[in-house]
Parts: structure tokens; C-alpha cells; sequence
């Protein structure tokens, strides 16, 4: 093991963010996102690691099973980076690096699914998709915008957190109480929902009715109730949605 | 015929497939920014953008935990925007709601096929897996961090290659649908509005809000009064 190895550059720990985002490019079921994570990180144990055997020996304990959130990832990735640099200064053995990934992975993975993929994705969809009335296309960028603006922030931020704290990275994710906020983001996301389900059907109502207004209006909002109980039955969506374009169709037909 | 046009649905196709798992993930590959942007590729903004919102919120709920596989909504989304797009090309009477729902009834299956090939692909991504392994052991670490740069093509051309085969069937669609009786037309524009409620509907549900019901109703609610309150006011 090389006792001198140089710090890394801000260039490489740049380099090591860009690689973070392929983590996935090569997900599979057995080490599932092992070979991501050791592309990211092999600029910086190149550099920490000059000597070839300790190099392999680096990329090896990297190649075993590795899966969490592709965001939250990048807390691990960086919390990686400090111990390597630790371990290559000879502050710590090997298999700590190895223990803080094996601790961290499922935790972060059940906070940033919980976070991004249950609270952040479908509220920011419900919101610009309940706002397609009003701005059309620019809902779709309004989406990009949103999203994106807490993602890529939270994405750099955990990045540089695992980087400068290493284990203690927990308690500072621990304070952004992503739980609450996801909930609150949920209720957000079921209230757009509702709120475009009767924007469609009285705007149905009004473009298609002529005297039959109300009751198209009315009719179309029951669709939808009756729909929420069917999925929540357990229904198949596709059948739902079969099933109500087919009733459409045959009012459309004889009304 | 618009080769141009299957072309340019094949490459966004492909992109956003790359895009939804293996790089980034900045949400350029959800139906609302994904058939919004085939439609302005493909000249029709508004199947683009309406086909997009109904199928955001039907796959509102749907993520990718753990090794689970939800549905493809990336590939429904371009696969049914493309289709709506060169159907309406073909028809030169530009987009209709009964055009979207034809697209839509006919396409949105493809959200099963593309889980079917994400199938495929792991078994492809476990090959490159073990060949990184192997370059490992051997030494070989360049080529062992190549590995995962090579598991992104396949998305890139297999679902490209479906969304551009859709783009081409909807050229081929167009034209009988202007052969439907004009009742069957009006059914499938009402059917049209009808689905994207029910959509807004299983959205509501797969928000997995704890009071979903509750928090949908309000949001109705307060909709549907505001709208009345605007009728009465152009009343008086």
C-alpha cells in the first residue's frame, strides 16, 4: 500500500461526480450497481493508488454488491472517496471502506426511493400535468425545472457531505427530514390529481354537451370515483382505463 | 412518408431509454417531457403534450425500487406520441382528441413490452458483469471500467428501434382512420376526456398519499367550485 499518495484534485473529484451519474448504465440483477460505482470512483484510486497491485486490489473490494438510490448514491460515493484517501494514507484497513458502503446502502436506498420516486416524482408530475391548461408545453419544462432543481442541488450537496464528514454523513441526512417533506409532497401530488380529475370533467362537459352539460360533467367525475375504487380493488389500471374509454366511445356514439 | 420523421421519433426514442436508468435520470424520460418533446420534434405539440399528461399521471405511481421492474412508461410515452403524431401527418387534418385515443388504446400496452425488454437487458448488463469481473482478475482494469459504458447501448437502439416502428405504423393508421363513421369518431373524442379522468384518478391513488381519497377530494372540490363560480359570474 502506498503511504504517499497524492490528495485528489478538484478536477478528479469533479470527474468522479460526472462518472456517478452512468452508476446505473450497466445495472444488473447479481452486483446490481457494483460495476457503476467502481467506473466513478477509478479516476480517484488511480491517483490514491500509483502502485498496479494496489490498485486491483482497490477495484476488487469495489466489484462486490452494490445497490441504493442512484441519487442518494452520490453520498456514498463521496463517503467512499474520504475513506480511500484514508486508507491509502494508512489511517484506517480496507475493510472499513468496505463496512461503511454495506451499512449506508440500504438506509439511503429506503430514504431516497421514499423521497424522490414515492413523493418528489409524482408530485412534481401531478402539479405540471394539472398545469398543462394553462402553460401547455411550458408544463413540461416547468417539470424539468422543478425536479431538477432539487435533485441536482441534493445530489451535488449529499456528494460533498459524504466527501468532507464520511460516516457522520448520517446525522447531517438525518436532518433534512426528507420523510416529512416527502409526505407533505404526497398529499401535494393526490390534491393535484383530484383537482385536474374535475377540471377535465367539467370542461368535458362544457366542450361536448350542449343541454346534456351537467350530466356529461356529472358523469365524468363519477367515471373517475369509480375508477380511484376499482384501482384501489385492486383492478388493473389498463382494465379501468379500457373500460371507461369503451363506455365513452358507446355514449359518444348514441348521445 | 416522412423517413425524417421515423428517424428523428427513433433517436429521441432511444435517448430518453438511455436516459430513464443508465445515465442521469433527470426526468427527461417521463411521458410528460418525453411525448411533449416528440411532439415538437414530430411538428405536433398538442398530441405530444396531451398524450403526455394523460400518461403522467396513469404512471404516476409506478417507480423502480429495489430489483423490482415497473411498466415502461418511457417507451408507451414515445411509442404513442410518435404514432399520434405521424397518424395526424398522414391524415393532414391535424390532431383531434379521437386521434389521441386511438393512439393511446393501441399503444399504451408498449409500457408492458419495454418491462419485457428491460428483462432482456439485465441478462445482457449480468454478461458485462462477469466479463468486468473477469478483466478485473486478469488486471485488465481499463477495459473491466469499459464494461459499464457498454451497457448502454442496447437501450439506446432496442427501444429506439420500437419507438421509430411506431412512428412508421401511425403512417400507415392514418389513413383508415378517416375511413371510421362519424359516430365511432365522436366516441373515441369523448372516450378521450373520459380516460384522462380515470387517469387523474389512479394518479390520485398512486400519489400513496396516507389520505389520498381525502386529499383528492379537496383538490376536486375546490376545482370544480372555482369553475362554477367563473360559469355563474359570465351568467349574471
Amino acid at each position: 500500500m502506498s503511504v504517499v499518495s497524492p490528495p485528489l484534485s478538484r478536477g478528479v473529484l469533479l470527474r468522479v461526480f460526472l462518472r456517478s451519474l452512468f452508476l446505473q448504465a450497466s445495472w444488473n440483477p447479481q452486483g446490481m450497481q457494483n460495476l457503476g460505482l467502481a467506473y466513478a470512483i477509478y479516476p480517484a484510486l488511480e491517483r490514491l493508488y500509483p502502485d498496479k497491485q494496489a490498485l486491483e486490489e482497490a477495484v476488487r473490494r469495489h466489484l462486490v454488491f452494490f445497490n441504493t438510490h442512484p441519487y442518494v448514491a452520490a453520498a456514498i460515493v463521496g463517503g467512499v472517496l474520504y475513506h480511500e484517501q484514508r486508507i491509502a494514507r494508512g489511517e484506517e484497513p480496507p475493510d472499513r471502506v468496505v463496512a461503511f458502503k454495506a451499512a449506508l446502502m440500504g438506509p439511503l436506498a429506503a430514504l431516497g426511493d421514499g423521497f424522490f420516486w414515492l413523493s418528489l416524482k409524482p408530485a412534481t408530475g401531478a402539479v405540471c400535468a394539472a398545469l398543462v391548461p394553462i402553460l401547455a408545453a411550458w408544463a413540461a419544462v416547468l417539470f424539468l425545472v422543478l425536479y431538477n432543481l432539487v435533485h441536482l442541488t441534493l445530489r451535488a450537496r449529499l456528494y460533498l457531505l459524504g466527501l468532507t464528514l464520511g460516516d457522520r454523513l448520517v446525522e447531517a441526512v438525518a436532518r433534512a427530514n426528507l420523510p416529512t417533506r416527502g409526505a407533505k409532497l404526497r398529499a401535494v401530488a393526490a390534491a393535484c390529481a383530484g383537482g385536474l380529475a374535475a377540471w377535465l370533467a367539467v370542461t368535458f362537459g362544457a366542450n361536448a354537451g350542449g343541454r346534456f352539460a351537467p350530466l356529461l360533467s356529472a358523469g365524468c367525475l363519477a367515471l373517475g370515483v369509480v375508477s380511484y375504487l376499482l384501482v384501489a380493488r385492486r383492478v388493473p389500471n389498463y382494465v379501468v382505463l379500457y373500460l371507461a374509454a369503451g363506455l365513452a366511445c358507446v355514449a359518444g356514439a348514441f348521445l | 412518408m416522412g423517413w425524417t420523421q421515423v428517424a428523428l421519433a427513433g433517436v429521441w426514442g432511444g435517448l430518453v431509454a438511455v436516459e430513464r436508468k443508465a445515465f442521469l435520470q433527470a426526468m427527461f424520460s417521463r411521458p410528460l417531457v418525453a411525448a411533449t418533446a416528440m411532439g415538437l420534434l414530430l411538428n405536433d405539440v398538442p398530441s405530444g403534450l396531451f398524450i403526455g399528461m394523460l400518461l403522467e399521471l396513469f404512471h404516476l405511481g409506478t417507480a423502480n425500487l429495489g430489483a423490482a421492474l415497473p411498466d415502461n412508461d418511457t417507451l408507451s410515452a414515445t411509442g404513442t406520441s410518435a404514432a399520434a403524431a405521424t397518424m395526424a401527418a398522414a391524415t393532414g387534418a391535424g390532431s383531434t382528441p379521437a386521434l389521441w385515443s386511438i393512439a393511446i388504446l393501441l399503444f399504451i400496452g408498449l409500457a408492458r413490452v419495454g418491462l419485457v425488454v428491460d428483462r432482456v437487458l439485465e441478462r445482457y448488463s449480468s454478461r458485462l458483469a462477469r466479463k468486468a469481473m473477469a478483466s478485473a482478475e486478469a488486471g485488465q482494469l481499463t477495459r473491466a471500467m469499459q464494461q459499464n459504458l457498454w451497457g448502454m447501448w442496447p437501450h439506446f437502439v432496442l427501444f429506439g428501434a420500437i419507438t421509430a416502428a411506431c412512428a412508421l405504423v401511425g403512417f400507415f393508421l392514418g389513413p383508415l382512420l378517416e375511413r371510421l363513421p362519424l359516430p365511432a369518431l365522436r366516441g373515441l373524442a369523448w372516450a378521450y376526456p373520459a380516460m384522462a379522468s380515470v387517469a387523474a384518478s389512479i394518479a390520485a391513488r398512486g400519489s400513496h398519499a396516507r389520505r389520498a381519497p381525502l386529499f383528492a377530494g379537496l383538490g376536486a372540490g375546490i376545482v370544480t367550485l372555482a369553475v362554477l363560480l367563473v360559469l355563474l359570474r359570465g351568467c349574471l
